[in-house]
C-alpha cells in the first residue's frame, strides 16, 4: 500500500463543477422554495465560467440537481440552437456527463431562458427557468428590504395600482413577458420573463418548476399541482398574445408560441418558436415514424388544456 | 433542422473564439511572467476585483483576456468558485504591516512621519516619445537609499485622533474574535441592511469604476459629507495562519493591500469611512471610504445608499448584466410588440396597426376623433 494509492485523484473539478458546500447549499434552498411556493429564497450564488446574468442562477440550480442518469436540455427563447443554449449544454454536459437532448419529453431537466415547452411535462420532469430579475415589486418598491416587508404582509396593492393604471392609460394590460402570478394564493411571483402565453403552463402543472436568478441571488420555485393565477381583475382578463392567425411557415402549425420574422417586402412570416417541437413536426411530415408528439399545452384550436383557465377565447 | 442548427451553433461558438485569440496572439508564460514584472498595478486591480490573491494567475487572466478587465476578473472569480476554504487567515492590524506609503491629509505632519513612497501622484503625465523612437536612455531613475532604514510600522492617525476624543473608542478583541464567524459575503446571501462585515467585504470586491463614478457623485455634493483622507496606506502584509499541529502561528506569504480612511464632521466628534482591498488600489480605497461613511447617513441619496451602492458596484453581476442584452430577447419583444399593436389599434385604428383595410370592420376614426373621444 503506497501513499499514491491512498490518496484520491486529483479530478480538476468537483462533478457538477460546484464543490459539495456550494451543491448542498443549492439543494436546501430549491426544499424550503419547494415548502413555500413563490417565496425567493435567498442563496450565495457562486460565480461559474459563464457570465453573470447570462443564466448563472439556472446553471447553479441544474449543476446542483443533475446526476450522470439525467437527460438535459437547455433552450434560449424555445430554441436548443442558440449560440447560449448550446453554451450552456455543453458546459452541463462537460462537468456532469449527463446527456443531452433536444426532444422535451426525453428530458429529465430542462433549463430555460424565457420560454416553457409546448408539449405538457410530466412529473418527475424539472423545469428550470433562468431569471434576470426576481423581484416583481421591482418596478412599486426599489428598495430591497422594503419589498421583502411588502411581501411578508402580502401587501400587493401597489401592484393592482399598475395594473389599473394599465387600463386606464392604454385600455389593456401592457405587462408583456413576465406578467405577475399569485402563487398558492400567498405570494406575488415574478415568472421569469416567459411570454404570457407561457403563464398559465405554471398552473397546476404535473412537473416541478425551479427558478433562479444568479446574479439577484433569488431562488425560487413553483411545485407540481400548485395554484398560479396572472393578476387579473374580475371584469378585465388577462390576455395571452394575440397569435390567433399565424401559422408556422415550415409546418403549417397554428396556435403554438411563433416568432415572427420581418420580410423584405414588408410582411411577416412565423415559426415555431419551439424548435425541439417544430424539429419533431418536421420528422413527422417526412414519415419518419419513430418520433412521438406529446399532447400540448393548447390544441389545435388555441384552447388551453385546463378548461376555463384563460376566461377570453382566444 | 434544428439538429443541425444545433450543431452550427455550437461550430459558431468555437469559429468565434478563435477569431477572438487570433486577434490578440499567443499567451505564453514568458508574458505572463512580464504582466506579472511590469503591470502590478493592473494586477492589483484584477487581483482586488477578482477577490483573490494570486499575482500569477491575475496576469495569466489578464493575457488570456486580451486586457479585458471585466472579463480578466471573472476569470479569477470562476477560478475562486472552485477552490476549497482550508483555513482562516489571523486578523491583520494596520499598525502591524510593512508600510511603504502612509498619507495623511489632516494634517501637515503625523505622529511617525508622511511617508511618499512609491506614487505618480507628482508626476508630470507627459508621454515619453522617445521610448517609440528608440532614443529613450532606458536606464532607470536611481533609486537613492536612506541614511536611516524606514519604521517597519507607524502608529495610526486615528488612535492620536482617539486620545484626544476627537474620535469615539473602538471596543475590538481581536484575540477573541473567531474568523469563521465573520460574515462572509462569498459564502452568504447579502440581505439589506447588510452585516459590516458583509459591507467591507462588498466594497473590498467593489468595481473600481463604480466605486468612483458613485463616490464621486457624493463628493460633488449629491451626499451630505466632505469626506478628509485621514489616512491612506499601501502596505505588504504577512498572512499568518495557525499550524493545524503544532498551533504556532505561521506566515504563509506576503501580500499587498492598502486602506483609507477620511473622516467628516459628526454632530461630536469626527466620523469614520473605512476601506481596504487586496493590492494597490488609491482611487478605489478613497472612494470606497467616502462611500462607507456616506452610506452611514440616516437618510443618505437614493443612489447612496447601502442597497444602491452595493448592488451596482459588483463588478462581474453589473457588466454581465450589461452584456447579457446581447443576448436574443425576442420572445419578450414579441410579447411586448402584442401590447403595442393592441395599444395603436385601440388609438388609431385598425389601419394604423398594419391589417389589411378588408380586416378592419369599420371606418378606421382619425387620431383626433379617437383623442378627442378619449378625453
Amino acid at each position: 500500500m503506497s501513499l499514491e494509492n491512498l490518496v484520491q485523484k486529483d479530478s480538476g473539478y468537483s462533478f457538477g463543477f460546484l464543490d459539495s458546500f456550494a451543491k448542498r447549499e443549492l439543494r436546501r434552498r430549491m426544499l424550503k422554495a419547494i415548502a413555500i411556493p413563490g417565496c425567493q429564497i435567498p442563496y450565495a450564488s457562486r460565480e461559474l465560467p459563464i457570465a453573470r446574468g447570462w443564466g448563472t442562477g439556472g446553471l447553479q440550480a441544474t449543476l446542483s440537481i443533475v446526476g450522470p442518469e439525467d437527460v438535459v436540455k437547455v433552450i434560449d427563447q424555445g430554441a436548443d440552437d442558440s449560440v447560449n443554449a448550446a453554451n450552456l449544454r455543453r458546459f452541463i454536459t462537460r462537468m456532469s456527463g449527463a446527456e443531452t437532448t433536444t426532444d422535451t419529453n426525453d428530458a429529465s431537466i430542462i433549463q430555460s431562458r424565457h420560454r416553457i415547452p409546448e408539449e405538457i411535462l410530466v412529473e418527475e420532469q424539472v423545469l428550470v427557468l433562468q431569471v434576470p430579475n426576481p423581484e416583481p415589486l421591482r418596478r412599486v418598491e426599489s428598495d430591497m428590504a422594503k419589498a421583502r416587508m411588502l411581501h411578508a404582509d402580502a401587501d400587493y396593492g401597489q401592484m393592482w395600482l399598475v395594473l389599473y393604471e394599465q387600463l386606464v392609460r392604454f385600455g389593456h394590460y401592457i405587462q408583456g413577458a413576465s406578467y405577475p402570478v399569485m402563487v398558492h394564493s400567498r405570494y406575488v411571483m415574478a415568472p421569469s420573463p416567459i411570454p404570457r402565453w407561457d403563464t398559465p403552463m405554471l398552473h397546476q402543472s404535473q412537473h416541478l418548476t425551479i427558478l433562479a436568478a444568479g446574479r439577484e441571488k433569488r431562488l425560487y420555485a413553483v411545485p407540481p399541482y400548485t395554484n398560479v393565477y396572472p393578476l387579473e381583475f374580475t371584469d378585465v382578463p388577462f390576455e395571452v398574445e394575440d397569435q390567433a392567425d399565424w401559422v408556422c411557415r415550415a409546418t403549417e402549425a397554428v396556435n403554438k408560441f411563433m416568432n415572427e420574422i420581418p420580410q423584405d417586402d414588408g410582411t411577416s412570416a412565423f415559426e415555431l418558436s419551439d424548435s425541439g417541437y417544430m424539429e419533431k413536426l418536421l420528422s413527422l411530415m417526412q414519415g419518419d415514424d419513430d418520433v412521438s408528439v406529446g399532447d400540448t399545452y393548447y390544441d389545435d384550436e388555441g384552447n388551453f388544456y385546463h378548461d376555463g383557465y384563460l376566461k377570453t377565447k382566444r | 433542422m434544428a439538429y443541425v442548427a444545433t450543431k452550427g451553433g455550437e461550430k459558431a461558438i468555437q469559429a468565434s473564439e478563435a477569431l477572438y485569440h487570433h486577434l490578440k496572439g499567443e499567451v505564453t508564460p514568458e508574458l505572463v511572467q512580464q504582466i506579472s514584472d511590469t503591470m502590478p498595478y493592473l494586477v492589483d486591480r484584477v487581483m482586488g476585483e477578482g477577490s483573490l490573491y494570486a499575482p500569477q494567475l491575475a496576469a495569466l487572466a489578464i493575457a488570456q483576456s486580451g486586457g479585458d478587465v471585466y472579463e480578466a476578473v471573472l476569470l479569477m472569480r470562476a477560478y475562486r468558485s472552485t477552490q476549497p476554504r482550508i483555513t482562516y487567515a489571523q486578523p491583520l492590524t494596520a499598525d502591524n504591516m510593512l508600510t511603504v506609503r502612509r498619507i495623511s491629509a489632516a494634517f501637515k505632519d503625523i505622529p511617525g512621519g508622511q511617508v511618499l513612497g512609491p506614487s505618480l501622484d507628482y508626476s508630470h503625465r507627459i508621454l515619453n516619445l522617445d521610448v517609440l523612437d528608440g532614443t529613450s536612455n532606458h536606464e532607470m531613475p536611481e533609486l537613492e537609499p536612506a541614511d536611516e532604514p524606514a519604521e517597519k510600522s507607524y502608529p495610526l492617525v486615528a488612535d492620536w485622533q482617539r486620545q484626544q476624543g476627537l474620535i469615539a473608542e473602538i471596543e475590538t478583541d481581536n484575540d477573541a474574535l473567531d474568523p469563521a464567524d465573520i460574515p462572509d459575503v462569498t459564502r452568504d446571501p447579502v440581505m439589506m441592511p447588510a452585516p459590516r462585515a458583509h459591507r467591507l467585504q462588498s466594497l473590498a470586491r467593489a468595481d473600481t469604476g463604480g466605486l468612483l463614478a458613485l463616490g464621486y457623485a457624493s463628493m460633488r455634493g449629491y451626499g451630505f459629507i466632505h469626506p478628509t483622507v485621514n489616512e491612506l496606506r499601501l502596505s505588504h502584509a504577512d498572512v499568518q495562519i495557525t499550524h493545524p499541529i503544532t498551533g504556532e502561528p505561521f506566515s504563509v506569504g506576503r501580500v499587498r493591500v492598502s486602506q483609507a480612511e477620511v473622516v467628516t464632521k459628526g454632530k461630536s466628534s469626527y466620523k469614520i469611512g473605512f476601506n481596504a482591498t487586496m493590492g494597490w488600489n488609491e482611487v478605489k480605497l478613497i472612494a470606497g471610504a467616502a462611500l462607507d461613511m456616506e452610506m452611514n447617513q440616516t437618510e443618505p441619496h437614493p443612489a447612496l445608499n447601502e442597497d444602491f451602492v452595493l448592488y451596482h458596484t459588483e463588478p462581474i453581476e453589473s457588466s454581465g448584466f450589461c452584456i447579457h442584452f446581447k443576448l436574443p430577447h425576442y420572445v419578450t419583444f414579441s410579447s411586448s410588440m402584442d401590447n403595442m399593436r393592441k395599444v395603436i389599434k385601440a388609438m388609431y385604428g385598425a389601419k394604423a396597426a398594419g391589417e389589411r383595410e378588408d380586416e378592419a370592420e369599420e371606418a378606421e376614426p382619425t387620431a383626433e376623433t379617437v383623442i378627442k373621444d378619449t378625453m
